[in-house]
């Protein structure tokens, strides 16, 4: 009789091998890597107090719309109506700020317009969640035809209205609204207050001499706008943008929810299997149009931020943020198939794909187009590495 | 036996267009018995179970649950009535841990919806362990788990949601020899809690014999024979399966191509 039970074939892990399977890891090696290599070829520069508020932002920017496309791939759908929804928010706002509020309801403040403006959004994702779950058809021909339909729609409203493909111009609403404010301006600023404080007295003393010569000049410079300090030595950026604050609640949120709730697992139990899931009662169809909503609440944050940070907008807003939001939670460990997958991977993403979009301002001789080319080669390495995991996770199967 | 069964169908008919699938079948299950339903492909069987647990409605005929009759309009009117099904794909998830398949659709949650995660991974823990599985980690993928591990868990399922009748539909069916054989105790462990009744479909003789009390044996929607495990001889047992032609017949058969 064989002495070895079914059981024993599962080995015990120590922790490094368990972190090794994680769903995560992948991404998190190549971003360690992205974060040396810019600060390598930056000369530290990227992560100076503008080079981090300049980088953070476009992470957080990138990583709000991440988050709803990541929900979505896990819960087994695909949104390619995530650009055009960012530019149709950003039209509705903008031109309820410039016009004033529809049907000659007076004028707009920032939160009404943005609360109008999310009212119809969210229609459209239950429109679209709705039509893909009575349907059956693939979400990547429904998004699709959504995709084509509010980017006309965007623009055709843009020349109705404002005769125009673009709004620019609009006063600076965040100096009388708080809701814009939240919105556009910044937060955090006790991040470089305190950058700040210990620069001041690190660099105490620090003051050009005549005998140096100019290389050590401009390595002072380097340093000292390191410490967040100018040449008059006072601090010079004073807050993050405040998008930062909507990733973070954004993606803590959808963490909590697929790692802690019900919600959760009736996700993974959607994306995974969808018949199994219905044959054990989680309401499948009501998951799916819900993400599909969240999808649409996340592209809507995204053009609000953009709004009235920007004091404009126009209708080629949001382009290619779908594909850049998919390629994210790819890279992120969210599997192709749905069911499996970690927000904290998707954050990896973020600031991956984040950092590489802006190295073109920190490293000179780059062509900016070497991002695209970055993410195609990346995209198709982590889609090898996902199968690999999902492989070693379901014992081959 | 005198004890009243726990279910009881009488005359079942189900008809799908001009197509009889079930002309009149009778069938009873009692708790602590494992009911053999044997028949070959297409003879009703998944008719029958889809019938049983609330997939289908007949078209006439009746359900008796403890003596009641009882007509089931869907699938969850039947698991509250304690039917438990566990279907031949064990509406599994592969790449969610043993935990989350456990309570797929039914999980422990506290106000705002959070997971009691640790009292879940007991549960299923100790469940499993109660109907005998050798099983250390509930936090693992079912995909890592063998085909028997799966059909347990499935078992485990159904049984801790109040399944008082178990329909087993083909569980061994895509296993290799060895984990038949852990099926086979698994269903003969419930069989000893004595509260639950088990239907046992299968192609597979042997197999019934092994654990069986009662048999049904269906051939073309109708039932061809039926019988405790005392009343019907073995010899019965294999007629009965090739659908009533004598083995012998079927020797001289193959013999003559």
């Amino acid at each position: 009789m064989l002495e070895r039970s079914e059981s024993d074939r599962l080995q015990r892990e120590s922790w490094l091998q368990r972190m090794m399977r994680r769903p995560e890891i992948g991404s998190f090696v190549v971003m360690i890597i992205i974060i040396l290599a810019l600060a390598f070829a930056s000369n530290g520069k990227a992560f100076n107090a503008l080079g981090l508020k300049n980088n953070i932002a476009i992470i957080a920017q990138l990583g709000i719309i991440a988050v709803g496309a990541a929900l979505l791939m896990i819960a087994g759908e695909f949104d390619l109506s995530i650009g055009p929804m960012i530019a149709f928010a950003g039209m509705s706002i903008a031109i309820m700020m410039k016009w004033g509020l529809p049907f000659g309801l007076g004028e707009a403040t920032p939160f009404l317009a943005f609360l109008i403006t999310l009212c119809m959004t969210l229609a459209f994702g239950w429109l679209i969640g709705n039509i893909v779950v009575r349907s059956g058809l693939s979400s990547f021909i429904v998004t699709l035809a959504f995709w084509f339909f509010l980017r006309g729609l965007t623009e055709v409203c843009f020349r109705l209205i404002n005769q125009n493909t673009n709004v620019s111009g609009l006063p600076d609403f965040k100096k009388e609204s708080w809701f814009a404010e939240q919105m556009g301006g910044e937060v955090f600023g006790w991040f470089f207050d305190a950058w700040y404080w210990i620069g001041t007295k690190v660099s105490a003393g620090a003051e050009f001499t005549a005998e140096m010569t100019k290389a050590e000049k401009l390595d002072m410079i380097n340093f000292l706008s390191f410490l967040n300090i100018n040449r008059k030595m006072e601090q010079w950026v004073t807050g993050f943008d405040a998008r930062l604050l909507w990733f973070i609640i954004i993606a803590g949120a959808a963490w909590y929810v697929l790692a802690r709730t019900q919600l959760g697992s009736w996700i993974y139990a959607t994306g995974d299997n969808k018949e199994s899931a219905r044959a054990n009662g989680v309401p499948v169809n009501r998951v799916k149009i819900g993400l599909f909503m969240f999808s649409a609440f996340c592209a809507t944050i995204f053009a609000t931020c953009q709004v009235f940070d920007t004091n404009s907008s126009d209708a080629a807003k949001g382009m290619f943020k779908e594909l850049e939001a998919i390629a994210i939670a790819v890279v992120g460990g969210i599997l192709m198939t749905g069911g499996f997958g970690s927000i904290v991977g998707v954050i990896f993403g973020a600031v991956t794909f984040g950092l590489v979009a802006n190295a073109v301002f920190f490293i000179p001789w780059i062509d900016g187009a070497w991002f695209r080319v970055f993410v195609g080669t990346v995209l198709l390495a982590a889609v090898f590495a996902n199968e690999r995991i999902r492989k070693r996770i379901t014992g081959g199967i | 036996m005198s004890k009243q069964a726990y279910m009881r169908v009488e005359n079942i008919v189900k008809k799908f267009g001009p197509f009889t699938a079930l002309n009149g079948v009778d069938l009873e299950v009692h708790a602590g018995e494992v009911h053999a339903l044997l028949g070959d492909n297409g003879a009703g069987k998944s008719t029958l179970i889809k019938i049983l647990s609330g997939v289908h409605e007949p078209t006439s005929g009746t359900i008796y649950i403890e003596g009641q009759p009882t007509a089931f309009r869907n699938p969850r009117d039947a698991s509250a009535a304690g039917i438990g099904t566990v279907y031949q794909d064990l509406a599994i998830n592969q790449l969610m841990s043993v935990t989350r398949n456990f309570f797929m659709g039914r999980e422990l949650t506290s106000r705002f919806g959070t997971l009691r995660m640790d009292e879940m991974n007991q549960i299923a823990h100790d469940e499993m362990l109660k109907i005998g599985i050798n099983f250390s980690d509930p936090t693992q993928a079912v995909g890592t788990m063998s085909g028997g591990q799966r059909q347990t868990l499935a078992i485990a399922r159904a049984i801790y949601f109040g399944a008082k009748v178990l329909i087993l539909d083909e569980p061994t069916s895509a296993l290799g020899q060895k984990q038949q054989m852990e099926v086979l105790k698994t269903i003969k462990r419930v069989r000893a809690r004595g509260d639950i009744a088990i239907i046992f479909i299968t192609h597979n003789e042997i197999h019934s014999r092994l654990i069986a009390d009662r048999y049904t044996f269906l051939a073309l929607g109708e039932v061809l024979g039926s019988g405790t495990k005392a009343e019907l001889e073995g010899e019965d047992i294999r007629r009965l399966m090739a659908g009533g032609a004598e083995i012998k017949d079927l020797e001289q058969e193959l013999a003559a191509i």
